[in-house]
């Protein structure tokens, strides 16, 4: 009897859990305890200035948990255990220093690739980093599971630097934040002002648009249809984009009765790298009628670029115009990372 | 009545009971030394097995000996691995003696520490506290785990209560009230989920249970509670034994079968609910230890609830250290793939029938 109760209890579980997986990838904001408050329209965040004057090190920052952290000395042997901070670690020129990651589906950078992998989506590899001798981790938090590894690793008296950005700007904050945590704080400073002034370029090039176009950005439909809040680095990166968002609740989950009724004139298909393929989506019961399958407007797109928040935002939010405003697009260049309009 | 008497009969006489449990206490004294031994000396980083042994004996016997390893080694092998492993056996020790006292108490071979409601409602207490945003740590107790043990002591006091409102507390009616409110629960708990949204994972983590967040502190507060409620329940197997017999044969032999009932299962639950709310909900060791043990010593409670208690300590590290092994997996997957087959051999070369 009961052998049959949790066999069905757990078949219940992993229908859910593989559903909203694929919400959100390490590194995705998806994962994060609290959805935190959308910013506004790239308000200039409160962030920490560093001391030119003083001596680097010691340092103490704030982490995204608010747990204040001291560094000794500038960490030589650094493990990230997310995929945007391995990201924001190597733009910030000290990749070198990275001793261990987390696994990356996306394998971005390149250069990473050798990096030995020590945390994956079942856990962390807590003893490996220890006996790599680690002088600084950077964590998801409980966001990513990995709580009760920030604890064991904080008890060996190795500093834990929780990153969980919820919101655009608190992931810019981010980069300065790590920039001094690594003893690289002007180069912190300038990836945070450099992405800022980026994000705004692009999004001032969709400020003026006449139209904004219902946007529908499909996470999963596998079991159920699933796709961001509009209180998420996604519903952020869509507004900057010059879209007229279809929001899903907290759980990211939207019913197919929503959806039609919202009539979405462009969709994109953050699955695509799962299999979704834009010339399926019409054949879907109950999505014939919508007009961006009308219309043709289906594009897939690079689900990582879009929602990890590290330095790549800004092509994810080029890729987002590309795909939204391909009018505005084509007049300017178009950055790395830029699908092509055409279906 | 007859479950004792036969299995007197079958091994034929006093001295071979007597001597048989002892020879089974040794041999599992002997591998439980051996897997906590393989628990703290294996692990994804090499520590040399002498190094080890040294860092143990230096840090928990205070001996004085010069250092060959490095912090990093010591930090792995006292913080890491040790309080883990001993985490492990705690854990399937209690989940053991409960998983005995509830097949006794029940007189139900499918009884385990998680049938009157426990394994739901601490699931849903371990959601709760996923979703509600207050972080508490009282004892290094998180509010999951608070919940967690709340959840599973309130769920089993409700099934109690409940059950005995309708009826005079007949067994199939606690087991079926238990079926029931855990429904309740796993409802509930499927509802919390969904609006967990994207902590589920957290959820997740917890009903899949594990030992990777073990530490001193939380032992420090679980030992105690798993291995008293344990001991408790160790002092009334004279109870327990007469519930065999069944209720009525209970009375007559002067057992107070309410009071004796209502306490053997409210020890049973308070082990149940320290073990889940350090470990999550790990299966199968509490429904198969008891029964292993009965296999090769009888019924006797007296004998069962500590050699069951071994065997669940053991089973649980090996399971462990198997699941580090392979890179962390649930380790509620490897007790069963190892328990299982175990069991089955067991079951097949028991020529006489086997009751409970």
């Amino acid at each position: 009897m009961a052998a049959r109760f949790s066999t069905r209890l757990v078949a219940l579980i992993a229908v859910l859990f593989i559903a909203l997986g694929c919400a959100g990838g390490p590194g995705s904001p998806g994962w994060t305890p609290g959805s935190g408050t959308a910013a506004p329209f790239l308000t200039p965040a409160p962030t920490p200035t560093p001391e030119q004057t003083a001596p680097a090190f010691p340092v103490t920052i704030t982490d995204d948990e608010g747990t204040a952290v001291t560094i000794a000395a500038e960490p030589r042997k650094i493990v990230s255990l997310t995929p945007a901070t391995t990201e924001t670690l190597f733009a910030l020129g000290v990749g070198d220093r990275v001793v261990a990651k987390v696994e990356d589906v996306a394998g971005y950078p390149p250069e990473a690739d050798a990096i030995p992998v020590v945390a994956t989506f079942a856990g962390v590899d807590v003893e490996k980093i220890v006996s790599l001798g680690a002088d600084l981790v950077v964590s998801g938090g409980t966001g990513l599971s990995q709580g009760p590894a920030v604890e064991q690793l904080r008890r060996a008296d190795i500093p834990v630097v929780v990153s969980y950005p919820t919101t655009i700007d608190q992931a810019i904050a981010g980069f300065r934040t790590l920039g001094q945590a690594v003893g690289a704080a002007d180069a912190g400073n300038t990836l945070a002002d450099d992405t800022k002034s980026r994000l705004d370029e692009l999004a001032a090039s969709v400020a003026n648009v006449a139209h904004k176009p219902r946007l529908f950005y499909e996470i999963d439909v596998s079991n159920g249809i699933f796709t961001p809040p509009a209180e998420s680095i996604y519903g952020e990166m869509f507004a900057l984009a010059g879209a007229d968002p279809i929001s899903g609740a907290a759980n990211y989950s939207i019913s197919l009765e929503d959806l039609v009724a919202a009539d979405p004139e462009v969709i994109l298909l953050g699955d695509a790298a799962y299999g979704a393929k834009p010339e399926d989506v019409g054949k879907r019961p109950g999505w014939g009628d919508m007009t961006a399958v009308q219309e043709g407007d289906i594009f897939p797109i690079d689900d990582i670029i879009v929602t990890r928040p590290g330095p790549r935002l800004v092509d994810g939010l080029a890729a987002l115009i590309a795909a939204i405003h391909p009018e505005v697009a084509s007049a300017s260049t178009a950055p790395s990372g830029a699908p092509s309009a055409a279906p | 009545m007859t479950a004792l008497a036969t299995t007197r009969l079958r091994l034929g006489g006093r001295s071979r009971i007597a001597r048989r449990p002892l020879a089974l206490a040794g041999l599992g004294l002997g591998v439980l030394a051996l897997v906590l031994v393989a628990g703290v000396a294996a692990g994804s980083v090499f520590v040399p097995p002498g190094d080890t042994l040294a860092i143990l004996a230096h840090r928990l016997l205070g001996l004085d000996i010069p250092m060959t390893w490095s912090r990093a080694e010591e930090v792995i092998v006292v913080d890491l691995r040790l309080p883990r492993v001993l985490t492990a056996m705690t854990v399937g020790a209690g989940l053991a003696v409960a998983g005995a006292t509830f097949q006794g108490v029940l007189r139900n071979p499918l009884a385990d520490p998680y049938v009157l409601g426990t394994a739901s409602g601490a699931a849903l207490g371990a959601a709760i506290a996923v979703i509600v945003p207050v972080r508490t740590v009282f004892l290094e107790f998180g509010l999951l785990h608070g919940l967690a043990f709340l959840g599973a002591l309130g769920a089993v006091f409700l099934v109690y209560r409940l059950s005995r409102v309708g009826g005079h507390g007949q067994m199939t009616s606690l087991l079926l009230t238990g079926y029931a409110v855990g429904s309740l629960l796993a409802a509930g708990l499927a509802m919390a989920m969904y609006l967990s949204g994207t902590n589920l994972r957290q959820i997740f983590s917890y009903l899949l249970g594990g030992f990777d967040a073990a530490s001193w502190g939380r032992l420090a507060t679980s030992l105690p509670l798993v291995l008293g409620a344990s001991a408790l329940v160790l002092m009334r197997a004279r109870s327990l034994n007469g519930f065999l017999l069944g209720e009525e044969a209970a009375a007559h032999l002067g057992i107070d079968v309410r009071r004796e009932r209502a306490i053997l299962l409210g020890l049973a639950s308070l082990a149940t609910a320290a073990a889940v709310a350090v470990s999550g909900l790990i299966g199968f060791v509490g429904l198969v230890a008891p029964h292993v043990v009965r296999l090769a010593v009888g019924p006797n409670a007296r004998l069962v609830l500590p050699l069951a208690a071994l065997f669940g300590a053991i089973l649980m590290i090996a399971a462990d250290l198997a699941a580090r092994l392979a890179g962390e997996i649930p380790v509620g997957v490897v007790t069963a793939v190892i328990g299982a087959p175990f069991f089955l051999v067991l079951l097949r070369r028991t020529r006489a029938g086997y009751e409970l």
